[in-house]
């Protein structure tokens, strides 16, 4: 999965051959890892990663995005697609330093998802806290469980 | 370093915990956080990405030179049903050797938005002292 970015997004088309034997093998060791990784891994190659998560009432959607702007960032949803929008900027080294290691990625990215069932999009709330955003989508009426008593005849 | 704020993120996946030769028997999964290091003439600053971690989460020692960082968290996906996973919720340890002369005293770390940033200012230099050998 190294190779994509370094070719950069615009050349991303030529290889797609590449990229589906990428997502082939990946499968393949998902299957093999199966055993041991009790994760189902859902690689998309789109920052940033995202896991969603249910309860009764409402739908979760979490990333991971520390030092993020969150001025910056901008959040959409029409229909059943939401939109992640945002940058993260460098934090400047002091006057004259060298660096020992840089391992911190900056940049900005966006993301498109599809929501797997249907949301009251007025009610949607975001919260970021301690570089995680965690969106809440309240499940629309018919998407909710709903608890079904069998009666004894 | 412009084009390094404009170019696009690309997802990595979090780099497991390297326990050298320990084994590792933790039930949950520790990552190594990605990490800037720089140094001056004032001192070293170590910044590293740590999300999901608040500042009760964090444990930072210096022993026998050795910077030990460690960034406990609450899974957000906790209590809830997961549907789909592409990222993993973990731990976040590391450690790093230090040169002699950190000042300890001084050392300060600040967390922020899942940013930590370690400040380790050196010593002030040794001031030479003459010593007068007298003769007996």
């Amino acid at each position: 999965m190294a190779f994509l970015p370094i070719f950069g997004r615009n050349i991303h088309v030529p290889f797609w051959e590449l990229e589906k034997m990428r997502s082939h093998m990946e499968n393949v060791y998902n299957a093999l890892a199966g055993g041991i990784n009790q994760f189902r891994r859902n690689y998309t190659g789109v920052f940033p990663l995202v896991n969603t998560l249910e309860d009764n009432d409402n739908l979760y959607l979490t990333a991971e995005l520390p030092g993020l702007a969150a001025d910056q960032l901008e959040l959409t949803i029409k229909g059943d697609t939401l939109t992640l929008k945002g940058a993260k900027t460098v934090v400047k080294a002091d006057e004259g330093a060298n660096y020992h290691r840089r391992e911190r990625e900056v940049g900005s990215f966006s993301r498109s998802l599809t929501l797997p069932i249907k949301v009251k999009a007025e009610d949607v709330a975001a919260v970021f806290k301690n570089g995680v955003l965690t969106i809440t989508l309240p499940k629309a009426a018919e998407a909710r469980a709903h608890q079904i008593t069998v009666q004894a005849q | 370093m412009t084009h390094h704020e404009t170019q696009e993120l690309s997802p990595q996946e979090k780099r497991p915990l390297d326990t050298g030769s320990a084994e590792n028997v933790s039930t949950s999964p520790q990552f190594s956080p990605q990490v800037d290091i720089w140094e001056n003439e004032k001192g070293l600053t170590v910044v590293a990405d740590m999300p999901g971690v608040a500042a009760e989460g964090l444990n930072i020692d210096l022993n026998d030179n050795v910077l030990t960082i460690h960034g406990h968290l609450t899974p957000a996906s906790d209590g809830r049903k997961v549907l789909t996973q592409e990222y993993e919720e973990g731990d976040y340890y590391r450690q790093f050797k230090l040169a002699d002369d950190i000042d300890k005293d001084a050392i300060a770390a600040t967390i922020k938005d899942g940013v930590l940033t370690v400040s380790l200012p050196k010593q002030a230099p040794a001031q030479p002292r003459k010593i007068t050998v007298v003769s007996a």
